[in-house]
Formats: C-alpha cells, structure tokens, sequence
C-alpha cells in the first residue's frame, strides 16, 4: 500500500467514526491514525491466508483428478495373494517386535536403549516379547515354505522369483537409464531384480538370524555338544546381521515400495493386494502383455 | 592391693584432676600407677583375661602423642575409676569446625549407614567403632606403613573380625600381590568394600553389588594399559560389559553373572592358576553353579573369554566380525546408491511431466 492509499484509509475510518460513532473530527483523526496501521496488517495477514487456502483448494483438486484419472486407467490386478498377504503381514509384525527389542541391546550403552527396554518391562521381560516374536517369524519360514512346496501359486511364484541372467542384464539396464546412457528402461515380468533381491535377502536373514538366534536361545542345550566359540560366533553374526537386515529393511524395502516419489507416503498393495494395469504397464510390462495374450487365447478359443 | 589403690585414688583424685588441666607429666603418671605395668591385666566372668597394660611409646608414637588419657578417656572423674567406662568417643574432637586442628573429614554419616554402624546402632557389641580399625592408642595416618588402615595393613585389621575371608584373600592373586610381593597396585579390602560406606552386597548403592561390581572392578581393571602390565591381553571390564552377562548387568537383572560370579569375590587367581575358579579345568563346575548353567560341561571351556571382536586375538569371532562389517558397508553402499539414482530419475519425470 503506497502513501496515498494508506492515507485514504485512514480518512474513510475517521470518516466512519465521527459519522456513525459521533466522534468530533480531530478525535476521529486520531483514532484513525492508530487504527490505520493495525488495520492494513490484518489486512495483509488476511489476503495471504485467503491466497494459501487457495492454492490449496487448487492443489488438492488437481490431485483428485489426477487420482481418479489412473484409477481410471483400467482394473485392478490381484499382485499380493491373500496367503501371502497374511504372511507377509504377520513377518512384518514379527520383525518389528523383534527389532524393536533386539535392536536396543546392541546400542545398550546409550540411553535411549535403556529408556526403550524399561518401557517395554525391562531386561526380564524383553527376551520373552523377542522370542514369542521369533518363535512367530519361525513359523511364518515354515509358512513359505509349505507355500512353494505345496501350493500351485506358490510354485509359480517360486518360479518367477528364482534368480536368471536376466535380472543381471535388467540391473544393468536400469542403471544405464539412471545415467542416462540409454532411453530404454527394462521391461520387468512379475517380479523385478529389485524385488528379487528383497525376497532372497529375506532368505539370507532368516537362516543367519533364526539358526544363530536358535544357538543363543537354547545354549546350555547346544553347549552339551558344540563347544564355546560356536556360541561366540552365534552371538556376533545375529548381532551383526541384525544391524544389516534392520538398515536394509528401513532404508531399502521402504524406500522401493513406499517411500519412493511414485508411492509416496504409503503403497497399499501390501493391504489390498490389488495393483492399477497403469501400474502394471509401467512396472511390470511382461507380466502385463503375458495376461493380455492369454486372455485373448482364452477369448479365442471361447 | 585394691584398698591400696582406693585409698591412693581418693587423695590424689582432686589434685590428679587439676594437674590434668596443666601439665601432662603427672596425669599421665598417675594412670600409668597401674596401667603402665606390664602385668596389669583383669580376669573376666568368663574366665578369659583381658590385659589393662597401655604402652605410652605407642600412644606417643600415635598422632595423638600430645593428648593425654583424660582427653579420650574423659568420663574418669575419679581414681579409682568405675569398672566399666564409656567408650572412647572420637567425635568430641573430629568433628567440623573443632578448635583443637584434628581432621574434619571424616565420614561419620557414611559410618553410621554403613553395615557397622547399622549393628552399633542395633547394640550390637562386636560391631566395630573408630578404635577398632583405627587403633586405640596407637592412631596413625593412613599413609604410615605402621597404621592399621595402611593399604598393606588393612587386610589384618579386617581380618580380625573377618579371619576366613582374609585366610582366602591372602591366598587370591590380589592378596599375595599386595601381601607377599608389596605391590600396592593390588587391592586391599576398601579399595573394593569402600572405607566407611561399606554397604551389604545384597543392597544396590553398594560398592560390591552387582551391578556396582563392573564399575568396582574396572577402577583398576578398567584401562587396557592396566590390564596389559598385569599380562591380561583384553579390557575385561569392557568387554564383559559388552557380552550378553554385562548388557543384562547393566539393564539392571540381578540374576545374570558379574565379575565375581565367575572370578569368585576374595579368591581371584589368573586362569592359569590350576586354584583359579576359571582355569579351563575348573570352568564346568564355575559355570554349573546352582542358578546359572546346571550340567555345564568341558564344552563351557572352549573358546575365548572377554572377547572383543574388533581385535585380532578375538580369534574366529573377529573374523565373523570383520566379514559382516564388509558386508554391511558394502551392501548399504551398493543400495543406497541405487535409492539416490532411482530418486533422481523419478524426480526428473515427474518434474517433466508436470511441465
């Protein structure tokens, strides 16, 4: 607001004043001059507001056609299995629990582990929440592997997620299109070499962290036949692939399914199962065109 | 003789009383009329004998050479004095602010909650007072080989209350080495119990509590230097403190393994010692104990002890160590790029899709 303008302002509020309030004119003026400048900040605190609020109105509704656009874009595939979904969800509560007991005793120099395992009941409580945990995610390896073994789909799965030389000319693909050196990304099936990678870890962890966490739960058994050291190595390996599966779940996992900009806050496949054919073509453009084609065959023969 | 002495007493009371005010000489004289005699002594009602005889060289030779009997002994208004006196009570003089320059620091308040002076207090009469430790006549600093509370002393003058712990102290590696070899690194019993506080071990602000213990032991043991004069390759201190026994230690379980679980609290001996409670022979029946690892057996013995897997003498575990630490900083390195290239990509499309 420029001089002038400030200056009309003040002389339309003494105005209403000694109008409408029956001040004589000079109080008018003076109560004028003090309302004036209060008035053009709330003023200019309002019209920010306003233009925010906006914006925001804008922003969200840009959003929802957006949203409503690609879910739009065709139907739902089933990704997630109901049976996977359940053992994906009862190892994911088990490795929380775990690490959220585990972890601590690994950094128990620092107060924040102290404050951790007190609240969880303290050091004779805790082993017992962690291997209740454990005994939980024991099961759910025995789970899978009925699952593979037994299942049809889980055969199938198996199949698609057992490593090829492929994955390998994917990797390097998609690292190629990262760099920029080509404008081809690969053409993923069903699973990726990046979802490859986070199944077979999960094997590595799970042998490492439930064959030494065994050791470590039962010593004075194993001790009737192993000597010490055997139970020394137990200790430092579930130690230490703790550290590695905890930064790798974190960082890793969370990052390629949720936290990454195409997902971002939260992928819900792990919950519905379900993924978009938009999400399909991009993501999974083999797996896509294979369905396609044996619709069409199924089309045909029917 | 005991009419003698009365009739003594009476005449020479009032003067003893006043020359006592003056000059040492005399008093000192008149107590030592009986005290002073070698064969002083009184049967008790239980037949055993207890000598009366004061040494003056020793009460000269004391840092209370220029005090005189009544100045202690201060409930005597008459010679011969009642059978049964008070006990010499330090305070009328140790205390803060004293006008007659004794030492003020002294830790009466620790005293009296520690375990003795909780039984003093009880009525306990064997419970010790100042005297007890510190010697009655012959008071000496701390620092004079010839006091009863000198480091090399005080084993002795605990163990005349204590006598089998100081027989297995004196046996221990920390008992020979302060005893036999004069080491004075070695500990004595307050290094450890602490000087007046001396609580229960079953009580937590105890110097000797289990989870005080680490921190007990690791004021000599703490430092590697220490530990590497006295040929122990490892910090056992931080390493226990490392191991599932001091993590549990130190998240407060009372039930799992201290130092002296395993080392025994007066009879530590290095495992090379065939007596150690943990050479490898010895380690079953150690780790066996009722409450810890019933059945232990030889396998308990092999493998390294206070192992610290960032060290090359951790044998096999360093190596575990050493492969998970690649393992990790390579991994994390590898997918962490991976994050920071996909993000990258991601962010770029979805800026030129916006445009």
């Amino acid at each position: 607001m420029n001089e002038e303008q400030s200056r009309s302002l003040q002389d339309a509020i003494a105005e209403q004043l000694s109008q409408a309030h029956g001040f004589t004119a000079a109080e008018a003026q003076e109560l004028a001059a003090r309302f004036a400048p209060r008035l053009k900040k709330r003023f200019a605190s309002w019209v920010r507001r306003e233009l925010y609020l906006e914006r925001r109105r804008l922003a969200r509704a840009r959003a929802a056609e957006q949203t409503a656009a690609a879910e739009d874009e065709g139907e739902q595939f089933e990704r997630l299995s109901l049976n996977v979904r359940l053992q994906h969800g009862l190892m994911a509560i088990s490795v929380i629990v775990l690490i959220v007991t585990g972890i601590p005793l690994k950094f128990h120099e620092s107060l924040w582990a102290k404050e951790v395992i007190s609240l969880l009941g303290g050091p004779d409580v805790t082993p017992i929440i962690h291997r209740v945990a454990a005994t939980l995610l024991a099961f759910v390896g025995v789970w899978h592997l009925l699952y593979i073994a037994f299942t049809k789909e889980g055969r199938e799965n198996f199949r698609l997620l057992l490593p090829r030389l492929q994955d390998a000319k994917d990797a390097i693909q998609q690292i190629k299109f990262y760099l920029g050196l080509t404008d081809q990304r690969p053409k993923f099936d069903r699973f990726s070499y990046v979802e490859k990678f986070d199944y077979w870890a999960v094997y590595w962890g799970m042998v490492i962290m439930i064959g030494s966490g065994t050791i470590l739960w039962f010593t004075e058994w194993f001790l009737q036949f192993v000597p010490k050291w055997v139970t020394d190595i137990a200790k430092e390996a579930h130690s230490d692939e703790a550290l590695l599966a905890t930064l790798a779940i974190v960082i890793w996992h969370f990052y390629n399914v949720h936290f990454n900009p195409h997902s971002f806050p939260m992928n819900k496949t792990f919950i519905t199962g379900k993924i978009s054919a938009r999400k399909m073509r991009e993501e999974h453009p083999l797996e896509y065109e294979r369905i396609m084609k044996e619709r069409a065959q199924r089309g045909g023969e029917a | 003789m005991r009419i003698w002495a009365q009739g003594l007493g009476v005449g020479l009371l009032a003067a003893g009383m006043v020359w006592a005010q003056e000059a040492p000489g005399p008093e000192v004289r008149q107590c030592s009329i009986c005290h002073g005699k070698r064969e002083f002594k009184k049967v008790q009602p239980d037949g055993s004998v207890r000598p009366l005889f004061v040494d003056e060289r020793e009460l000269k030779a004391s840092v209370h050479a220029r005090w005189h009997c009544l100045d202690c002994h201060a409930d005597i208004k008459t010679i011969p004095h009642p059978e049964r006196l008070e006990k010499v009570n330090c305070q009328r003089c140790h205390f803060p602010g004293n006008p007659v320059g004794a030492p003020e620091e002294v830790n009466y308040e620790g005293y009296v909650e520690s375990v003795h002076g909780r039984l003093q207090r009880a009525g306990n009469p064997k419970a010790p007072r100042c005297q007890d430790c510190h010697g009655a006549h012959g008071v000496r600093k701390a620092s004079d080989p010839n006091s009863l509370v000198y480091k090399r002393q005080i084993p002795a003058t605990c163990g005349k209350c204590h006598p089998q712990v100081l027989e297995v102290y004196q046996r221990s590696v920390h008992g020979t080495t302060l005893l036999v070899r004069g080491n004075n690194d070695a500990p004595s019993c307050s290094d450890c119990h602490g000087e007046h506080q001396i609580l229960p071990r079953k009580e937590q602000a105890s110097e000797v509590s289990a989870t005080q213990i680490p921190e007990t032991c690791g004021h000599c043991h703490g430092s590697l230097e220490f530990n590497q004069k006295y040929d122990i390759p490892v910090n056992p201190v931080k390493t226990f403190k490392h191991s599932f026994h001091g993590i549990a230690n130190e998240l407060g379980s009372m039930r799992v393994a201290n130092c002296a679980s395993c080392h025994t609290a007066h009879a530590v001996l290095p495992p090379s010692d065939p007596e150690s409670s943990v050479h490898p022979a010895n380690i079953p029946k150690t780790c066996g104990k009722e409450g810890c690892h019933p059945g232990a057996n030889v396998n308990y013995a092999r493998g390294r002890f206070h192992i610290d897997p960032s060290r090359r003498d951790a044998g096999v575990v360093y190596w575990v160590a050493l492969f998970f630490k690649y393992l990790t900083v390579s991994t994390l390195a590898a997918l962490i790029l991976h994050i920071l290239l996909d993000l990258r990509s991601k962010l770029q499309k979805r800026a030129q899709g916006h445009e």
